[in-house]
């Protein structure tokens, strides 16, 4: 770990209308870091981690991301950044029903000019660092919620992003899955050095992570 | 644009695939089959002239011949004087041009219609050089003839006979079978126009009621440059005055009655209604298609593709959807123009093209020309069909995609 910020969040607001979701936030995180965004359900921490990858413009505020400030750039722009820099993990998988899970995998890079064989070498690769290549040829719609999940991570880290934003990555898997999941990710930011911004309700799973931040209310409590 | 992924979304989405390409595929296979069948109406009414070596006729009505005895005029080809033939001839637009000589010959024993022709000129009845059933066709300058097969078996004539017309006696070169071939201008008995043109001028029948020259003709065949059979038409009559008879495949198509035949506007305004209505429908099942798709289309922009990305993608897939459609669309049409092709079309060919004088029994019968309509899809009409379908996917996909690949990720996500 350094000490160089690969995030830096300062005096960052949100406003849906008349609503203030985000609060003067001012937050920094470190290369390699894993820290995890508690608070209740209404609290404002997906709303922060959509800010902080760049999926939502703030209201006010600036974000830097891998030294680029993001808040002002254009929606062209934010997708480029997000393809080179960021991953993400949906807690609803967000997969394309259509496409294998090989395929799923491969979807950041399909806009990138590359050689056929090398995406989907790539992706054969990250599946079976998930112990998935033998699901590899299957659509989403035959594979459990714990596999879609796993092939979700794999998406995540098909572009080699600096920052992984997981957004409730067990809030649909039963307990047991859950557990693994949180085991890839772990293992990820222990043994890649995976930087790593993980939003969850679940306190057990927030302790997972290196450090932990409480949202109340749209601001941060501690 | 990603093939794979495009792939993909048309072979596991059937029932979004199929609506959208089988409204296509119907409004086209509509437009191709209403065009189709306009040309083949077109193409029919050329027949009875192309049947001549001709995209054009021209005849001159004159008086009822009073005294039918030796050759006589009938009153829908009279004389067409040389000099009118010259300035006709100079025209411009005219690619071929050939005449003849058409008299009725009431000899004491029998009624023969005789016909003068150039046995070496392509435009006109030289054309019938194709249909010999035996002996050969005429040469100029030899006073032979030709006789109707018909015509022959009535009278027991045979190739090498002889035959007497308007009390000159010919030898009988060949027999033709004309029924095989045109409708108009036809004959008993064909001769060389030179030896018909000296009966005409020596006939006092003749000369009384249409005064003609050794070299004079009464029927004209004319093959026109391509697109100037109209206005030469028009010239044509010009020259030979308010009773000239000008037939051409537009004065056929009118006689059809039928509304392809009628009008191109027709064609024109159902071709339009039919892809107005496809593009509205097809436009109809892609928008419900994009946006039962917004939340992927936020995933894809999640996870790093641009709005242009988002758009050649869709409008990728819609053109692909569309091509098939129009594929498909082409075949369908194909079909149609297969079973329209049984259909019998009967061109009614004008009194004043019969050779036979109406007053004779079964004379003044209308003449049909019957033909299995010539339905089928020119290379260009397809290409152009198929140009339209990818145009209609290019534009409608264009349009909604690019609408809805503003959308901002976050908001789809958000609802997930």
């Amino acid at each position: 770990m350094n000490n160089h910020p690969i995030l830096s969040a300062t005096d960052l607001n949100k406003s849906f209308d008349s609503l203030q979701v985000v609060r003067g936030v001012t937050f920094n995180m470190e290369k390699g870091e894993f820290v995890s965004i508690v608070g209740k359900s209404g609290s404002g921490k997906t709303t922060l981690l959509s800010l902080l990858s760049g999926l939502e413009r703030p209201s006010g505020g600036r974000i830097t991301l891998d030294g680029t400030e993001i808040t002002g750039s254009s929606e062209n722009e934010l997708a480029l950044f997000r393809r080179e820099t960021v991953g993400f993990i949906f807690q609803s998988f967000q997969l394309i029903p259509t496409l294998s899970a090989w395929e799923n995998v491969a979807l950041p890079l399909f806009p990138v000019k590359m050689l056929a064989e090398k995406r989907r070498k790539g992706a054969l690769e990250l599946l079976r660092q998930m112990k998935m290549e033998h699901r590899a040829d299957h659509r989403p719609g035959a594979l459990s919620g714990g596999e879609k999940q796993r092939v979700a991570i794999a998406r995540a880290l098909v572009n080699s992003p600096k920052i992984v934003f997981a957004d409730e990555p067990t809030g649909n898997l039963d307990s047991e899955t859950g557990v693994a999941i949180m085991d890839i990710l772990k293992r990820l930011h222990r043994e890649n050095g995976m930087t790593m911004l993980m939003v969850t309700h679940d306190l057990d799973l927030a302790g997972s992570a290196d450090r932990i931040i409480r949202m109340q209310d749209g601001e941060v409590v501690s | 644009m990603n093939l794979r992924y495009l792939t993909k979304e048309l072979r596991y989405r059937k029932r979004r695939t199929l609506t959208a390409t089988l409204s296509l595929a119907v409004g086209i296979a509509i437009l191709i089959t209403i065009n189709a069948l306009s040309m083949a109406y077109n193409e029919a009414a050329r027949v009875p002239l192309k049947e001549i070596g001709a995209d054009i006729t021209v005849q001159r009505a004159g008086n009822v011949p009073e005294d039918l005895t030796g050759p006589v005029f009938a009153c829908s080809a009279v004389t067409i004087q040389k000099d009118e033939v010259e300035q006709i001839r100079k025209l411009s637009g005219i690619q071929g041009f050939g005449q003849a000589l058409l008299v009725w010959v009431f000899d004491a024993d029998r009624f023969t219609i005789v016909l003068g022709l150039d046995p070496d000129n392509p435009v006109g009845p030289g054309i019938l050089r194709a249909h010999m059933t035996e002996g050969r066709f005429l040469e100029k300058g030899q006073a032979q003839a030709l006789v109707e097969a018909s015509y022959a078996k009535n009278f027991g004539i045979q190739t090498g006979d002889s035959v007497t017309v308007a009390g000159k006696t010919y030898p009988v070169a060949g027999i033709v079978d004309a029924s095989r071939a045109a409708k108009i201008a036809v004959a008993h008995i064909y001769l060389p126009i030179a030896e018909v043109q000296k009966m005409a001028a020596s006939s006092k029948q003749v000369q009384a009621v249409s005064p003609f020259g050794p070299e004079d003709a009464n029927i004209l065949f004319i093959k026109a440059k391509p697109g100037q059979i109209d206005a030469l038409a028009d010239s044509i009559k010009g020259i030979l005055g308010g009773k000239a008879s000008v037939a051409t495949p537009a004065s056929f198509l009118k006689r059809l009655g039928n509304l392809f035949a009628l009008s191109d506007k027709f064609t024109l305004v159902t071709s339009l209604i039919a892809i107005i209505v496809t593009v509205l429908i097809v436009l109809k099942t892609m928008a419900g298609n994009l946006t039962e798709r917004a939340g992927e289309i936020g995933i894809l922009k999640a996870v790093g593709w641009s709005n242009s990305n988002v758009v050649g993608q869709l409008v990728g897939e819609s053109v692909l959807q569309c091509f098939l459609g129009g594929i498909l669309g082409l075949v369908l049409s194909l079909l149609a123009a297969w079973a329209l092709g049984f259909m019998e079309v009967n061109i009614p060919i004008p009194w004043e093209m019969s050779p036979t004088p109406h007053f004779l029994p079964g004379g003044g019968d209308p003449i049909f020309k019957t033909l299995t309509l010539p339905v089928h899809i020119s290379w260009r009409l397809a290409l152009f069909a198929i140009t339209l379908s990818m145009l209609i996917g290019g534009v409608a996909g264009g349009g909604l995609s690019r609408h809805i690949s503003r959308i901002k990720p976050s908001e789809v996500l958000r609802h997930e």
